[in-house]
C-alpha cells in the first residue's frame, strides 16, 4: 500500500486566507466570530457567525468570469488555487497529469437552491435562472472548481454532515493508497447562509447570549450552551509519496491513518454515541500503527455543543485513559465557529501548522470544567509544543464520526 | 489476493415496480413509467410529464422507522434496502452491526424539505419551519435513515454527485469491502421527485413533452423521475460460505472529470472514455469483451450524441457490435438513483442473459448509429456489463459487472 | 421604453452575466462568435431579459437569439404582445 503525503494546503477562513495566517490568529486567541453581515439575523436567537468578511474570490482567481459561481464554489475555487500554488502544481502540470478533487460539504448549494426555487415561486418557473440551476446540485462547487483549475482526475463530493471535510481527506487518502490516484485536492467547504443558519437556530443548536460575558462558543467549558456557525474552505494536496518525491515536492506531513465510526441510534443512545467516537479514534490510530500514548496532540471537534463536546470527552477518556491528562488539545471551532463541511479540513490545516511551528492554540474563555473532564491540559492559553503527530477528530451532530492521524515524515 | 466482491441482493423502488422481480419483468416487457406529473401543479410549465412512483407506501417495507417521519428519498432508500436484504436472504440481526455499512448517492437529498422552507418563506410564514428542517433536509440523513432502519453501525457514506451518484456509492462500497473494512455493504442511490429539479430542467429546455426517446433522431429531451436502487454487496467468500445467491461480480470502476462545463459534456468524450477505460482496466477486461452497455442515455440531443462519441472513442469498431440500451426510456431520469437502478439492471442482465430495450426508438439518428436494442428486450449472453453515468459538473463514473461462477 | 433604452439594459445584463465591459459590446455582436459565450450563458441572458422586461419568449424562439440585436428585437416584439400570467 502506498503512503500518502501532504504537499500543500489552501484555506479561506474568517481568520485568514493562508494556513500560517489562520494559525497565527488562532494562537493569538483571536475570534472570527462576530455579528453576521451577510444576511439579516433579526428574529433569530443567535446573531453571531464566523463569516469570511470581505471575501473576494477575484483576489485569488484573477480576472476569470466568476459570475457562474456561487459563494460556496468561490470559496472552494479560491482555497484550491492556494493549495495548488502551495504544492507547486502549475497549470502546465495539471494539463499533463490528472489531478482530482474530493470535496466534503454538508450543504454546498442550499442558498442557491432556495434562491432558484423562490424566484420560480414568485415570478413563475419561466423566469428561473438557468445559471443558478447548474449550481443547485450539491457537487456544483467541486465541478466549478474542476473547470477553473483543469482538475480532470477523480471528482467526488461527500456529504456526511459535519464530518464531510475530514471524511473527504480519508476517502482521498484511500484512493491514493489503493493506487487509483496520485494527486488529489481533498478537504471541505460550507458557506454561511440564511437557510442553514435559520435551520440550526430553530433546532436550538446555536448558542444564545444569556448573560454570559466574553465570546461564544466555548468548547468543553461547563457553561457552554451551543455552537455558532462559521464558513470557509480548506483543501490539502494529497499525493502518493513516491510521485511527490519524484517531482521534488516539499512534504508537510503524512496522512498516517484514518478511521470512522457511526452511531446508528443518531444520538439517542448515549453509550452508542460515545462508542462511535471511540471507535473512530481507535481505528485511525490502529491504521496509523500508533498506540494511544503515542498520540502527541489532539484536534478536537468540540464546538460548544453541550452533548457533543461531552461525548467526545467521554470517548477520549475511554480511549486514552489516564494519558488524556497529558495530551495537548486544541479546539479551533471556539474561534472559527462550526464550519460544517470545512471544519475537519480546517482542523487538519491548523494541526499541520502546529506540528510545523511548535505552538498549539488555546481555547479562549475555557475556564470551568466538568468533574470528569479528561483533558487536563485544555485551557485558554496557547502552549509551546514539540509534536510530530496529531489526531484530528470530526464528530457530527447526529451519528457520523471521523478521525485522521497526521504525522511528520522522516525525510 | 484481493477479495472478490459480488452482488447478492437487489432492491428497487421505481415507477414500473417495487421489488426486483416485478421491476425486471416490467422492464423487459418495455413497460413505461412516464405519465402526467401529480406531485405538484405543472400548469405554469410548458411540460407536464414525469416518471413518478405512484401509490408508494413505505410503511409496508419498514419495520423500525415510522415512514411518516422520513423524507421521501429516505423512504425509498430504506424500503429498497429492506427489499435488497430480503432478496439476499439475510436478516439484519444476523450481521455484526459494526461490519455492515451503507453507501448511497443522491442528487437532491430531500427536496420537499427545502421546498417547504421556500413556500413558507415566500408566504412570509417562515416560523412554520422548525427544527425538522436541519433534522430532515441535509442529504446525509438518507444513508443515516437506512442505517437506523437496519441497525447498521459500520461505514456510512453519502455521495451527492448528481446523476452519477449511484455509481460513486457502489464504487466506494466495493473499495470498502475489498479493504476488509466491512463484511456487507448496502450500496445504491435514491432521489425523490423534485419541483426544483423539474423547474431547472424545464428551464434549460431539456424536458421532453411526452416520451423519452434516447438515441432517436427526433428525441426531445429527458423526463425527470424518482426512485431508489440498492444492492447488497459482499465478498464472494462470505456469499459462498452462507450459500447466498450471486447475481454478478463487481469487477471494477472508473471515475473522472471533464473539467469542461457544468451542464454540457466534453465534446470529444474525453472524460467519459477515461472513466470507461479505468473501469475496464481494473476489471482486466478488454473493450471487445463487453457484452452490454447500460447507457446514461437521458434522451437529450446532446447527451446521446456525445455519449455515442465517447463509446466509439473507447470501443472503436467493437462499438458497433456491443448492444447499448437506455432504461431511462422507460424509467425517466431517476437522478441519483439512476446509475444504482441501472447497476441492478446490469446484474440482472448478467444473471439472465437478457438485455432490456431502449423503447420509443423509431427513427435512427445518423449520429447515433450503434445497436441500442430498439424497442424489444433481447436474449444475449452477457458476461461483462458496463454501467455508465454522467453528471452535472462533468462527473463521469463507469462500473463493470461480470459473470461469476460460484 | 425606447429601443436604445432596451439595448442599454440588455448590454448591462450581458456585462453582468458574462463579466464583460458593457461599453465594448457591439450592437450586432453575436453571442457565440464575437462574445465567445457558451449556450448556458446565452440562455441565462435570454431569461434575464425576460425577467427584467417581464416578457415571455416562447421556447422555440430562444434558439433564434444569436446577437444582441436579436435580443433587443425580441424583447420589443413580446413587450407589445399580451403577457401570459405566471402562476
Amino acid at each position: 500500500m502506498k503512503s500518502v503525503v501532504i504537499t500543500g494546503a489552501g484555506v479561506v477562513s474568517s481568520l485568514g486566507d493562508t494556513p500560517a495566517a489562520l494559525h497565527a490568529a488562532l494562537c493569538e486567541g483571536r475570534s472570527g466570530i462576530g455579528p453576521v453581515e451577510l444576511f439579516d439575523t433579526a428574529g433569530l436567537g443567535c446573531p453571531l457567525g464566523g463569516e469570511v468578511k470581505g471575501f473576494d474570490a477575484q483576489k485569488y482567481l484573477g480576472k476569470r468570469n466568476l459570475r457562474p459561481l456561487d459563494r460556496t464554489s468561490r470559496l472552494v475555487a479560491s482555497a484550491a488555487q492556494s493549495a495548488l500554488d502551495a504544492s507547486g502544481w502549475t497549470a502546465e502540470m495539471r494539463a499533463e497529469r490528472e489531478v482530482g478533487l474530493v470535496l466534503g460539504t454538508m450543504f454546498c448549494s442550499v442558498h442557491t437552491i432556495s434562491e432558484f426555487d423562490r424566484r420560480a415561486l414568485e415570478a413563475g418557473p419561466a423566469y428561473a435562472s438557468p445559471m443558478d440551476f447548474s449550481n443547485t446540485v450539491i457537487n456544483a462547487a467541486a465541478g466549478q472548481t474542476a473547470i477553473l483549475h483543469d482538475l480532470r482526475g477523480v471528482n467526488t463530493t461527500i456529504s456526511t454532515g459535519v464530518t464531510s471535510g475530514l471524511q473527504a481527506i480519508a476517502y482521498a487518502a484511500d484512493l491514493i493508497r489503493g493506487g487509483r490516484a496520485r494527486a488529489l485536492l481533498a478537504g471541505g467547504a460550507d458557506e454561511l447562509c440564511f437557510e442553514s443558519f435559520y435551520g440550526f437556530d430553530r433546532a436550538g443548536l446555536l448558542c444564545r447570549s444569556n448573560g454570559h460575558e466574553g465570546h461564544y462558543p466555548i468548547p468543553f467549558d461547563a457553561r457552554r450552551n451551543g455552537s455558532t456557525l462559521g464558513e470557509g474552505a480548506a483543501l490539502l494536496m494529497l499525493e502518493d509519496a513516491a510521485s511527490a518525491r519524484e517531482r521534488g515536492a516539499r512534504v508537510l506531513a503524512e496522512v498516517a491513518g484514518c478511521g470512522s465510526g457511526y452511531d446508528c441510534s443518531r444520538s439517542r443512545d448515549e453509550r452508542r454515541a460515545v462508542e462511535a467516537v471511540a471507535h473512530s479514534m481507535r481505528f485511525a490510530m490502529y491504521d496509523a500503527m500508533l498506540r494511544p500514548y503515542e498520540v502527541e496532540c489532539l484536534s478536537a471537534s468540540a464546538n460548544g455543543s453541550p452533548r457533543g463536546d461531552r461525548r467526545e470527552a467521554r470517548a477520549v477518556a475511554e480511549v486514552f485513559g489516564g494519558y488524556a491528562r497529558s495530551m495537548p488539545v486544541m479546539a479551533i471551532k471556539a474561534m472559527l465557529g462550526e464550519t460544517l463541511g470545512a471544519s475537519g479540513a480546517m482542523q487538519a490545516v491548523a494541526a499541520l501548522e502546529t506540528m510545523r511551528g511548535g505552538v498549539l492554540p488555546g481555547i479562549p474563555q475555557l475556564e470551568q470544567f466538568e468533574e470528569d473532564f479528561p483533558l487536563a491540559l485544555a485551557g485558554p492559553d496557547r502552549q509551546s509544543v514539540d509534536v510530530s503527530n496529531a489526531l484530528v477528530n470530526s464528530v457530527g451532530f447526529d451519528g457520523h464520526c471521523c478521525s485522521v492521524v497526521l504525522a511528520k515524515c522522516d525525510e | 489476493m484481493q477479495n472478490r466482491i459480488v452482488v447478492t441482493g437487489i432492491g428497487v423502488v421505481t415507477s414500473i415496480g417495487t421489488g426486483r422481480e416485478q421491476f425486471w419483468e416490467n422492464l423487459l416487457a418495455g413497460r413505461c413509467g412516464i405519465s402526467a406529473v401529480e406531485s405538484f401543479d405543472t400548469g405554469a410549465y410548458g411540460v407536464h410529464c414525469g416518471a413518478e412512483v405512484k401509490g408508494f407506501d413505505a410503511s409496508r417495507h419498514l419495520r423500525r422507522l415510522d415512514a411518516a417521519r422520513l423524507g421521501r428519498a429516505s423512504q425509498f432508500a430504506a424500503a429498497a434496502a429492506r427489499l435488497a436484504l430480503a432478496d439476499a436472504g439475510l436478516e439484519p440481526e444476523s450481521l455484526d452491526p459494526l461490519r455492515a455499512g451503507v453507501s448511497l448517492g443522491t442528487t437532491s437529498g430531500e427536496p420537499q424539505e427545502v421546498e417547504r422552507f421556500d413556500d413558507s418563506y415566500v408566504a412570509k410564514e417562515l416560523d412554520k419551519v422548525g427544527a425538522e428542517f436541519i433534522g430532515r433536509y441535509p442529504c446525509h440523513h438518507i444513508s443515516a435513515h437506512v442505517a437506523e432502519e437496519l441497525g447498521f453501525a459500520g461505514v456510512n457514506m453519502m455521495f451527492p454527485t448528481a446523476c452519477a451518484a449511484g455509481n460513486y456509492a457502489i464504487a466506494h462500497a466495493f473499495d470498502v469491502l475489498r479493504a476488509g473494512r466491512a463484511d456487507l455493504m448496502l450500496a445504491g442511490g435514491s432521489d425523490a421527485f423534485s419541483r426544483i429539479t423539474y423547474t431547472g430542467f424545464a428551464r434549460l429546455g431539456a424536458v421532453a413533452p411526452e416520451r423519452c426517446q434516447p438515441f432517436d433522431r427526433n428525441r426531445k429531451g429527458m423526463i425527470p423521475g424518482e426512485g431508489a436502487g440498492v444492492l447488497v454487496l459482499e465478498p464472494l467468500k462470505r456469499a459462498r460460505a452462507r450459500g447466498g445467491r450471486v447475481y454478478a461480480e463487481v469487477a471494477g470502476y472508473g471515475l473522472s472529470c471533464d473539467a469542461h462545463h457544468m451542464t454540457a459534456a466534453h465534446p470529444e468524450g474525453d472524460g467519459a472514455a477515461r472513466a470507461m477505460r479505468q473501469a475496464l482496466d481494473e476489471s482486466r477486461a478488454r473493450p471487445e469483451e463487453v457484452s452490454y452497455i447500460s447507457a446514461h442515455g437521458t434522451g437529450t440531443t446532446t447527451n446521446d450524441r456525445l455519449e455515442t462519441i465517447a463509446v466509439k472513442r473507447l470501443f472503436r469498431e467493437h462499438a458497433y457490435r456491443v448492444p447499448v440500451s437506455s432504461v431511462k426510456s422507460m424509467l425517466g431520469h431517476t437522478m441519483g438513483a439512476a446509475s444504482a437502478i441501472e447497476a441492478a439492471v446490469c446484474a440482472l442482465a448478467v444473471r439472465d442473459n437478457r438485455i432490456p430495450p431502449t423503447i420509443n426508438l423509431e427513427e435512427p439518428d445518423p449520429e447515433c448509429d450503434l445497436d441500442y436494442v430498439p424497442n424489444r428486450a433481447r436474449e444475449h449472453m452477457v458476461s461483462v456489463a458496463m454501467n455508465n453515468a454522467y453528471a452535472f459538473g462533468g462527473n463521469n463514473a463507469s462500473l463493470v459487472l461480470r459473470k461469476c461462477e460460484v | 421604453m425606447s429601443t436604445d433604452e432596451i439595448r442599454a439594459a440588455v448590454k448591462e445584463s450581458i456585462a453582468s452575466i458574462a463579466n464583460l465591459d458593457a461599453g465594448e459590446i457591439g450592437d450586432s455582436a453575436s453571442y457565440k462568435e464575437d462574445l465567445q459565450l457558451d449556450s448556458l450563458t446565452i440562455l441565462e441572458i435570454a431569461v434575464d431579459a425576460e425577467y427584467k422586461f417581464q416578457v415571455k419568449i416562447p421556447d422555440e424562439e430562444l434558439s433564434n437569439i444569436r446577437t444582441v440585436d436579436d435580443t433587443v428585437r425580441i424583447v420589443e416584439q413580446y413587450q407589445s404582445a399580451p403577457v401570459i400570467a405566471a402562476a
